[in-house]
């Protein structure tokens, strides 16, 4: 019961911040739909580029590959990005030692406060996205509920990525070029996951290793290859993306727990 | 001692400290240098469909670069502002008998020297991991530096807007990516459809690398000065400066009447 309500009250903080932060929310917006917009004429037009020419025409079939690729994306981008910087508020102004007084553990307090605000986030930016790019090309997906586990594994992984980063920000503080950095590769390495450009063996093998890559791997084959989501290998198969997303989860939990830990012996919890 | 030899102090020990908070957290920005090297080879590889299009990176290089002067500017000089606020240590910065602008102008000044360390490493591993052929051309300074002030120009807009808004930090990455994308990171941006190109050269930093491209390709100032990149990024340049230092010093002064220089 205690659980329960300790949960629902750090879930309807999360929501109160997000409504304090709708203006950035509304500035965040367009981003994600100008990216797709902009980078879906670009993708392997490199060697055109560098004789002059450019056709800036959309095709619907990258198009709707790329809107694959974002979506999730954006659930990345509102579940770290923001979790980061309220934890660092958080620590230096001396209020995530408070955090411990929770019956919760301390990295569901991080997380649960995150999750809900971010995935309503995602909804909302997500639908402006596709509704943005599709008044310029029409975006095919196959709508089908077996896209939900994919959707839900990417969400498992993101909270992981996001605890990794909260347990380095609870040691390190200011980390948040690096925190730039790691979700621009993760958005980088998932590429491999869509046939939108020849990538590279070591790029490929390497794009396993990053939380987002199975997960797009997933829903593009459910949503436009019309593949089952139980394929069980491969890039998006039900194995990797399981294994990849528990396993976020169990070191993002993990790290958070050990930062948690170094900053109490250091006695920076209350104390910037 | 006279009135500029101490503001000259003054400005010397604001640039210090914000360098020796640099060398204080070395290990991010050594990180910060490999993270976004492998970002821009990431949209390199992108752009060329898997393999590196040196005659395109050789014009996408320049604006990379540009972003990451932006970038340290903007996510470093916001998260310092938010850091102070948060800790309550902002108060004390008016004790200093500096203005609110002399401050900022050590803050950004010590940020410039970060962004461009990591730059030049970033630009050196490049042309000589990739072998990009750019002749460096003394002529190209002048747009450089430019460039270099429009950034921190713009960083400084986003610090001043944290002064008035703690959590519009995150925000800084819109920034980022917005000049990554429209500043030529992607593909030159006399290359967009012409409304995109006119939006583009609005975009800090945008109009700089377009003369530093041109100058580093031959053209010389005079070709830049005469189709109006140069005296553009001249005013962008000065637009941007004058408007990131008065919003600074008019949010400092308003959170200072409403006692928001404190946690809020």
């Amino acid at each position: 019961m205690n659980t329960a309500i300790a949960l629902r009250n750090e879930i309807g903080k999360g929501m109160r911040f997000a409504w304090s932060e709708r203006l950035q929310i509304l500035i965040e917006m367009p981003m994600f739909a100008v990216f797709v917009i902009l980078l879906g004429p670009l993708l392997g037009q490199g060697e055109n580029l560098a004789s002059g020419r450019v056709d800036w025409s959309l095709n619907s079939q990258t198009t709707s590959a790329m809107v694959v690729w974002f979506t999730p994306f954006i659930f990345f981008y509102m579940q770290v990005v923001k979790m980061f910087w309220r934890l660092l508020g958080e620590i230096q102004a001396g209020t995530l030692e408070q955090v411990f007084l929770s019956p919760l553990p301390p990295w569901l307090v991080a997380a649960a406060g995150r999750v809900a605000a971010a995935f309503l986030e995602t909804l909302f930016v997500a639908a402006v996205t596709y509704g943005l790019v599709s008044a310029f090309v029409s975006i095919h997906l196959y709508w089908t509920p077996a896209a939900l586990l994919p959707a839900f594994a990417s969400i498992i992984a993101a909270v992981g990525l996001s605890l990794i980063i909260a347990g380095a920000t609870l040691v390190y503080k200011r980390i948040q070029i690096v925190n730039d950095g790691v979700l621009m590769m993760v958005m980088i390495f998932s590429a491999s996951a869509l046939p939108l450009i020849h990538v590279p063996g070591w790029w490929a093998d390497a794009s396993h290793a990053f939380p987002l890559t199975d997960g797009v791997g997933s829903l593009y084959n459910v949503m436009i290859a019309h593949r089952s989501v139980t394929q069980a290998r491969g890039i998006g198969g039900l194995v990797p993306l399981l294994t990849v997303s528990t396993a976020y989860l169990l070191v993002g939990i993990g790290t958070f727990s050990v930062g948690a830990r170094v900053a109490k012996n250091r006695g920076t919890l209350g104390r910037y | 001692m006279s009135p500029i030899a101490f503001q000259t102090r003054l400005a010397r020990t604001e640039v210090g400290k914000g360098l020796r908070l640099m060398w204080r957290r070395r290990s991010l920005v050594v990180a910060a240098a490999i993270v976004y090297g492998l970002t821009y080879l990431g949209i390199s590889l992108f752009i060329g469909g898997g393999h590196l299009v040196e005659d395109l990176m050789v014009r996408t290089l320049p604006p990379m670069l540009a972003v990451l002067v932006a970038s340290t500017a903007a996510v470093e000089g916001t998260a310092g502002i938010a850091e102070e606020i948060n800790g309550g240590t902002l108060e004390q910065t008016r004790l200093s008998p500096a203005s609110p602008q002399l401050q900022a102008l050590g803050r950004m000044t010590a940020l410039a020297i970060e962004g461009l360390a990591v730059a030049i490493v970033v630009g050196i591993v490049f042309v000589f991991g990739v072998g990009l052929h750019i002749n460096p051309q003394p002529a190209a300074l002048i747009p450089v530096v430019l460039t270099v002030l429009d950034a921190l120009g713009y960083g400084l807009i986003m610090t001043a807007l944290v002064v008035r808004v703690a959590s519009i930090g995150a925000i800084s990455h819109v920034g980022t990516m917005a000049i990554m994308a429209f500043g030529g990171t992607l593909v030159p941006i006399t290359f967009f459809p012409h409304g995109m190109e006119v939006f583009a050269r609005f975009i800090p930093t945008s109009l700089g690398v377009e003369a530093i491209n041109s100058t580093l390709a031959g053209h010389g100032l005079g070709a830049t000065w005469a189709d109006g990149t140069l005296p553009w990024l001249l005013v962008h340049t000065a637009v941007v400066l004058t408007a990131g230092f008065s919003l600074y010093a008019i949010n400092m002064r308003h959170a200072q009447r409403e006692g928001g220089l404190r946690p809020r």
